[in-house]
């Protein structure tokens, strides 16, 4: 048999058991810093989260563990009991610098691909179908990130805006598709490492967006969600290199 | 132009299965009614102790309504004790043992499920009467693609919330498509604002929104008071 290509390996590449329990802990932590979770929520019992990450019980407890170490969740033993949200993971600025170095320009340009084909069929729904309920409540999203005072509210109102496009647009798997891409990058769009991300600017893109949806403008609804995105991955792209290459930068001055 | 002989004949069977489920809802509404009025006699507002027996309601309704996802009641928060929320509301879960809806009900939260803002409260609210709102995707409360039926009801005389069920669109589909595949032409039902319930061929799909319609496009109203179902149909 000839050799894997490089997709047959990304199918077929190993699953390590320590990894699969930091990609627990990643998850909910972001999950929980978007506020998809929140505090004082139970977590499902251990036999159904292993079961949904597709997970042995000795992995998924050494992520419990992992969380409890860092004071996120706490367990309760009784009929009542669980494991419970039980604060706010710090912002992991060290996470989000870890990120950018180790996620190429070429890998972000693509989730921003990904992103721009998910999010242009989804306006493009989102105009068809949505009503009036929905554009008021997408204008009160849009507003909320201007409003938000700290990066973490920032990312969660961004990503709450999106999400709401999708369901605007009425369909399940895009609002999934776009839950999955936001905790991707949203929070390293907020997070200010190296250039501050401007939220006036994205509100306004995003209230100009509630328009042309409430106004059926399929076209201009596209392009204005295609431009946002290319921004987004822009800033991103931009952070990256300067915490990446900003040696090589001044040696190039 | 005198509508088909088929036409007639599914709207007569949508209509009649629409108001079936129209009266469970009354009914509903009038037991979680009769409820509390026995709960709250003597108190003023809504607190936990006032809730018991609620989830019973459901159960029952659930029990006797195969075609409901998840039933239950959502509360004004001006009757409701400082001015909270309260809901109790059930659902199938995978295993199909019966799970309480749980969602965030701390305002200004980034998950904060908002219901009295949400057509189903609004509407039934502010007319008094009955009301249908869906198909939409139940984002922050079941996360479901669903059909929400409702009716208000009121304790001592003043509004307090409403009482109703979840159909899950996957669900709904085997239970009237029959009817509309009746119809030897393109047909859907549509809800008030014209949005496609179900249709019966891929040229009404649902959750689509019917706009204004080509002069073959003809509409019938069901005759399923407070709820704006129509069935349109090609002539």
């Amino acid at each position: 048999m000839a050799s894997p290509t490089s997709f047959q390996s990304q199918i077929y590449r190993s699953l390590p058991e320590i990894e699969r329990a930091d990609a627990i802990v990643d998850r909910i932590s972001t999950a929980i810093a978007l506020g998809l979770l929140k505090v004082g929520e139970r977590l499902p019992p251990e036999a159904a989260l292993s079961d949904m990450f597709g997970v042995g019980g000795a992995t998924l407890r050494e992520a419990l563990n992992e969380l409890r170490e860092r004071g996120v969740v706490e367990t309760r033993r009784g009929r009542s009991g669980g494991s419970f949200v039980v604060k706010q993971p710090k912002t992991q600025t060290d996470a989000m610098r870890e990120w950018f170095l180790s996620t190429s320009v070429s890998e972000i340009r693509d989730i921003g691909d990904e992103h721009s084909a998910i999010a242009a069929t989804t306006v493009r729904l989102a105009c068809e179908r949505a009503e009036a309920h929905d554009f008021e409540r997408l204008q009160e999203l849009a507003r909320a990130l201007v409003l938000a005072d700290t990066p973490e509210v920032r990312a969660s109102a961004d990503s709450r805006f999106h999400v709401e496009l999708a369901v605007a647009a009425q369909s399940p798997r895009l609002a999934n598709a776009e839950i999955r891409l936001q905790q991707e990058t949203v929070q390293q769009l907020w997070t200010p490492l190296a250039v501050a991300f401007d939220p006036e600017k994205a509100t306004a893109e995003h209230l100009e967006l509630v328009r042309a949806v409430a106004e059926d403008q399929r076209e201009k609804a596209q392009t204005l969600v295609l431009e946002h995105i290319r921004r987004n991955i822009f800033h991103l792209i931009d952070t990256k290199l300067t915490l990446g290459y900003a040696q090589s930068n001044q040696d190039a001055q | 132009m005198k509508p088909d002989h088929e036409v007639v004949h599914a709207a007569n069977a949508l209509t009649s299965w629409t108001s079936g489920v129209s009266a469970e809802i009354t009914e509903l509404a009038r037991n979680v009614a009769a409820l509390m009025e026995r709960n709250l006699a003597g108190k003023p507002k809504v607190d936990s102790s006032a809730l018991a027996g609620l989830e019973q309601l459901s159960r029952d309704f659930l029990a006797k309504n195969a075609f409901a996802v998840g039933a239950g009641t959502f509360f004004a928060t001006q009757s409701v004790e400082e001015d909270g929320h309260a809901l109790e509301w059930w659902s199938r879960g995978d295993s199909g043992a019966l799970d309480k809806l749980d969602c965030d009900l701390t305002p200004g939260s980034n998950r904060y499920y908002d219901y009295e803002k949400l057509p189903f409260f609004s509407n039934a609210a502010s007319t008094g009467e009955q009301t249908l709102w869906g198909p939409y995707l139940d984002y922050l409360g079941s996360g479901e693609y669903v059909l929400t039926f409702t009716a208000p009801f009121s304790v001592h005389g003043t509004f307090a919330g409403v009482a109703g069920c979840d159909i899950l669109l996957r669900d709904l589909e085997p239970l009237i498509m029959p009817d509309l595949r009746g119809i030897p032409g393109d047909a859907a039902l549509i809800n008030a604002s014209n949005r496609v319930i179900l249709g019966n061929s891929g040229t009404y799909l649902v959750g689509e929104r019917i706009k204004a319609g080509s002069s073959e496009q003809q509409r019938m109203e069901l005759d399923v008071p407070h709820l704006g179902l129509s069935l349109i149909y090609s002539a």
